[in-house]
């Protein structure tokens, strides 16, 4: 590790900490309906929009309507991109590279990861997609599906905020203004700034460049044989670019447009790209924590819940940064013999997987940065991490991604640890739980639980089914013992968590995999979102009682304490069994000398 | 065929979340008088 590397990482959070209150109370301003610098602009937009879908935007809906109404929306928007996927050979639009339709297992699993916001890509893009589908099909779905998570943490909000309240506000007003206040104007700077950097945007068929040096590449042939080839020319991807990237790290979505995602030039060309793409994960989750002190009237506990954030997010990137700047003791040797005679320059840590450019601190930073939230992106592969470096990405998502977390998505799943953290600290006190004046009851506690127990049944679910598949499940990955089993165990949690980010090394594109991936990306999502509904649904009909000498404070330190506590219990010992037999037993092992 | 699975898997899928839904309403009717 190194100071300056520290810097770097210092630079990146205090640029969170700073936008963050702007950032939250324009959000505040934009779902309480406040006047805003932008609606003689967007006023007129959202008035048509209401007119040509008959909405009434001052119909308030009830938990259980704003939950259909998003159901639908999201079956829809589903339908709509499956049917671009499958029928884009057909469509005579930006489709310079001719590409093919995508076959039905794949597109079903495209159209569902991008549905809930997980971008898993089991495809190569640049080899798979037209212009056509990754502007329509997929960038549109990166700005829908982030607007229904922030609809979605505002209705809970709301929930807790609101007194003898039936209702959560209305679904399509959410999803209109987070889409057109809030993505849409931030994406179009962000996209211009992008291009600035030399981002790509443009509809242009893709390039073939003469190489300088030619290459020769011996592979072996289907027949077993030995083919030797002489490569003269490279082909080079091109397309609209900038415009996906901005909403792909906004939106917290973190689907490429290239296969190598940020680690490309074209998505992420300079040290300043690289600092933006990360702060820009975390601006829209860090700014939520101060719309959530706003709406509900207290604004120390939205900095509370950002403090618990903040250790949380220390603590991953201390510990993958940590063990990404020790060497693979199996190289060790080899290293020190390269330093002595002046052969090679080291890096003094494990540089396998990852961009030259953006070095060790901030793979580890990115890494940390792209799981925390439930975004997926990558700027190095975390398959070639170490194991406890490539361990710290898997925690994250195993933890619910509360850590800011995606857009919406991060508050709602932390205002339910909120609510098992206020049920905890009643129990030890001895007195009915409340939280900001609200009595937890049974039901309350009941959704929670179900929420918070559905995730890693799910994943733990599917993986033990997969790795006792040796034909679907095994034949997929690259690498045999716990590695391997770090690869499947990584895959279903990126998908559940609706992370996207992929553990690389496994072959996702196949029936087994396609199908249960997008299940487990739907399951994760949906079944998931409904109980969160419910909580804030009774929450809203409650009475607020003013706090009295029981009421346990939600904006203390104690507060910020407790609730690290029970994430850190819940989320890591739950899954610490399967941890034990995948990266902690590799790390044990690679001391050992060992390697998989 | 394939296609009418997957979109019928995706159908499936939503109305079971809808049916999910119904449920909990109805569990959080059950533990109150006045819902």
């Amino acid at each position: 590790m190194t100071s300056n590397g520290w810097l770097q990482i210092g630079v990146f959070f205090t640029l969170v900490l700073l936008a963050a209150k702007p950032m939250g109370l324009y959000l505040a301003q934009v779902y309480e309906g406040r006047r805003t610098w932008l609606d003689p602009v967007m006023g007129p937009i959202e008035r048509l929009l209401y007119r040509m879908t008959g909405v009434d935007a001052a119909a308030e809906m009830r938990w259980t309507e704003y939950g259909a109404a998003m159901l639908i929306f999201s079956l829809a928007t589903l339908l709509l991109t499956y049917a671009v996927e499958r029928l884009q050979h057909a469509i005579p639009l930006w489709n310079p590279q001719h590409m093919a339709a995508i076959e039905p297992y794949l597109a079903w699993n495209t159209a569902a990861s991008f549905t809930t916001n997980t971008n898993w890509q089991s495809y190569v893009p640049e080899q798979t997609m037209s212009y056509l589908t990754q502007m329509f099909g997929l960038a549109t779905h990166n700005f829908w599906s982030a607007a229904v998570g922030m609809a979605l943490a505002i209705a809970f909000i709301r929930g807790i905020a609101r007194r003898e309240s039936k209702t959560l506000g209305n679904f399509w007003v959410d999803l209109t203004r987070g889409t057109l206040w809030v993505l849409a104007p931030m994406c179009l700077v962000y996209a211009l700034m992008l291009v600035s950097q030399g981002v790509i945007q443009n509809l242009k068929p893709y390039e073939t460049a003469t190489l300088v040096e030619t290459q020769h590449v011996t592979a072996t042939g289907t027949d077993g044989k030995s083919v030797s080839t002489t490569i003269t020319t490279q082909t080079i991807g091109q397309g609209p670019v900038a415009s996906q990237e901005a909403i792909k790290m906004l939106g917290t979505n973190g689907g490429g447009f290239f296969n190598a995602n940020s680690s490309h030039p074209f998505e992420n060309p300079t040290p300043l790209t690289n600092l933006l793409e990360m702060v820009s994960i975390f601006l829209i989750p860090a700014g939520l924590c101060v719309t959530l002190g706003v709406m509900v009237g207290s604004p120390k506990h939205g900095w509370a819940i950002f403090a618990a954030m903040s250790v949380l997010w220390f603590a991953g990137v201390l510990t993958c940064y940590w063990a990404e700047a020790q060497p693979n003791p199996l190289l060790h040797g080899v290293e020190q013999h390269a330093i002595s005679t002046g052969a090679a320059q080291s890096s003094g840590g494990n540089m396998e997987g990852k961009e030259v450019r953006f070095g060790i601190a901030n793979s580890a930073l990115f890494a940390t940065v792209t799981t925390d939230a439930s975004c997926g992106a990558v700027n190095a592969m975390h398959d070639s991490f170490m194991p406890l470096g490539g361990m710290v990405p898997l925690i994250n998502i195993m933890m619910g991604e509360i850590v800011f977390g995606g857009v919406g998505a991060g508050m709602y799943g932390m205002l339910i640890f909120v609510v098992a953290t206020v049920f905890i600290a009643g129990l030890m006190v001895g007195r009915t739980p409340e939280y900001l004046g609200k009595k937890i009851e049974a039901f309350d506690v009941q959704m929670s639980m179900l929420y918070l127990l559905i995730f890693p049944l799910i994943i733990l679910g599917f993986a033990a089914v997969t790795v006792l598949l040796p034909n679907l499940g095994l034949s997929s990955v690259s690498n045999h013992g716990p590695h391997g089993l770090s690869q499947i165990l990584y895959a279903y949690t990126s998908a559940t968590g609706n992370n996207g980010s992929a553990f690389a090394g496994i072959n996702a594109n196949t029936h087994w995999y396609n199908s249960t991936l997008a299940i487990a990306m739907l399951a994760g999502r949906f079944l998931m979102i409904v109980p969160m509904l419910a909580v804030a649904g009774n929450l809203a009909t409650k009475k607020i009682a003013p706090p009295s000498l029981g009421t346990f404070p939600v904006t203390t330190p104690m507060f910020t304490l407790l609730l690290t506590s029970v994430i850190v219990i819940v989320g890591a010992l739950t899954f610490f069994p399967a941890l034990s037999l995948g990266p902690i037993l590799e790390h044990l092992l690679l001391r050992a000398g060992t390697s998989f | 065929m394939s296609d009418l699975v997957f979109i019928g898997a995706s159908v499936f899928f939503f109305s079971v979340a809808i049916w999910y839904l119904n449920g909990c309403h109805q569990s959080m009717k059950g533990g109150r008088d006045d819902a």
